[in-house]
């Protein structure tokens, strides 16, 4: 049977409402990142924070990839999501039926299966519409 | 620090050659720009070689087979850069005094690399690089961003394949020398949408290298020799710095100081090579070269400004679309073909009364910093 494993210690939780990103924040200055940061590279103090980051976020750009990638057999989409908290986030984004892609659209968190490889389940977090 | 200038400069065939060694194409590089310059390998002081894929003591492998050994050897990866580094890597230590002459040589096998045929994924346990990203991948993003913003259309995108398609045909080294319309681009198979085959390099292999010297060296074995007056090598700064997509604050800075080290202004510059590996990012690049203002390089496109022929002809060598991107070539590629201009030596695709020339290259993806995560330029004049 196989086993689940996170793509990325540390960067999603499950929820009940479907999952959310986890990053950090710098005490200090207040920067927030994603993926979490050793320290702060805005102001290089080291009291740093997690943060549980919104669900929701705005499409800045997106893709549909027609070759292959590392581990996506095509088509497969890919985007940059604004998160409120000033996050820019790269991530697979889950294709609908009835809602194309497009710039400013509303997405939200989900945590599911991204690849599987010998006996791994992978999973991570995509973003799909609303 | 002394004044450097090239005498000599060389590049192999490009194209697809998997029954080719590195050492082969290399040699092929370094052997053409040892007989350009008119020296002996005995008389090389100091080597920086490039190469990405499957590298290991590049440099000695590459110049045992053109009579150069027993020196000081310096291996270099820095993504598509590379070969801009291994330039610079020579200019200095012979700007800095340490050597009067030296070569740099960068090569690739793409076809018998690890990537051959693939999208070219970040390092392999980059976090982005396992949820999808690719070059092709971040360049339709970005492309996306370039419509959104800055009224670019496809249409433009292709243009930019069939111009340089156009001046790979005026290159007797082109990997391709074939004319393709706009439709033929957008028809192309759909790589990353909405990127298009014809709107990518190709896999490549190929290598290049240059002779560069002090200027009493130089002017022994030349009455013009072209002289490099700015060198630039910059890495990224943290992604949160690149509020957007399609700007290169590592560009636009490199860019800046290289201008200042010249001495000279955008509008100074005779012809540019640069990093086209996405027909869509040699409109970005444009602007963060400062040839037009930021937003306006779909408009400086569409005047033929960049045309073989018109004011700032932009990759008149067919450029990495149509010549072929060995990563780690294509960096001291470009600084030849400026060369070759600067001579009079280009041929059919001369830029008339060339002077003053530029070659930059950008490249790299890494999760967390901007992309295209290192920057290089190298302002040449004669």
């Amino acid at each position: 049977m196989a086993h689940l494993v996170s793509v990325w210690e540390g960067t999603f939780v499950e929820d009940a409402e479907g999952g959310r990103l986890l990053g950090n924040k710098c005490t200090s200055c207040g920067h927030i990142y994603f993926p979490k940061a050793r320290f702060c590279f805005n102001c290089f103090d080291k009291s740093m924070e997690e943060v549980v980051l919104s669900r929701l976020g705005k499409l800045y750009s997106f893709t549909i990839g027609r070759m292959a990638s590392t581990h996506f057999q095509p088509p497969y989409a890919v985007g940059l999501v604004d998160l409120p908290e000033g996050v820019r986030v790269f991530a697979p984004l889950k294709m609908t039926e009835d809602k194309p892609f497009k710039v400013g659209m509303d997405m939200e968190v989900v945590i599911e299966e991204l690849w599987q490889e010998n006996d791994k389940q992978v999973i991570g977090y995509k973003f799909k519409p609303v | 620090m002394r004044e450097v200038a090239v005498i000599g400069v060389g590049q192999s065939a490009f194209g697809k050659f998997p029954w080719r060694t590195a050492g082969d194409l290399g040699s092929e590089a370094a052997s053409a720009a040892l007989s350009d310059a008119g020296i002996s390998p005995k008389d090389i002081q100091v080597a920086y070689a490039a190469r990405s894929c499957d590298a290991s003591c590049t440099a000695q492998g590459v110049l045992k087979e053109v009579g150069i050994s027993g020196l000081e050897m310096v291996n270099v990866e820095n993504a598509c850069a590379g070969g801009s580094t291994a330039f610079r890597g020579v200019w200095k230590e012979i700007a800095d005094g340490h050597y009067d002459v030296g070569i740099a040589v960068g090569v690739e096998s793409m076809t018998t690399s690890p990537i051959a045929g693939k999208l070219i994924p970040p390092e392999k346990d980059d976090l982005d690089g396992h949820l999808g990203m690719t070059m092709p991948g971040m360049f339709a993003m970005v492309a996306r961003r370039q419509m959104e913003e800055h009224g670019a259309t496809v249409e433009d995108f292709a243009m930019v394949s069939v111009k340089n398609h156009h001046h790979g045909c005026l290159n007797p080294k082109a990997q391709y020398r074939k004319e393709f319309t706009v439709e033929e681009v957008l028809n192309s198979r759909m790589i990353c949408d909405p990127v298009t085959l014809l709107m990518c390099c190709p896999n490549t292999d190929g290598a290049a290298a240059a002779i560069l010297c002090s200027m009493d060296v130089a002017r022994k074995h030349t009455t013009k020799p072209i002289r490099v007056i700015a060198s630039t090598l910059l890495s990224a700064g943290y992604k949160y710095l690149q509020e957007d997509i399609c700007a290169s604050p590592v560009g636009t800075k490199a860019a800046k100081i290289a201008y200042e080290m010249a001495g000279c202004d955008p509008k100074d510059i005779d012809l540019v090579e640069l990093h086209d590996a996405f027909a869509n990012e040699e409109i970005l690049r444009y602007e963060d070269l400062l040839l037009c203002k930021r937003g306006e390089g779909v408009e400086l496109l569409r005047s033929g400004a960049t045309k073989i022929g018109g004011r700032i002809p932009v990759n008149p060598s067919g450029g990495l679309l149509s010549l072929g991107h060995p990563l780690s070539a294509s960096g001291v590629r470009t600084v030849c073909e400026i060369v070759l201009h600067l001579r009079d030596q280009a041929g059919e695709r001369q830029t008339l009364n060339a002077k003053v020339g530029l070659a930059q290259m950008l490249g790299g993806i890494v999760a967390g910093l901007e992309h295209g995560v290192v920057a290089g330029i190298h302002i040449l004049a004669r």
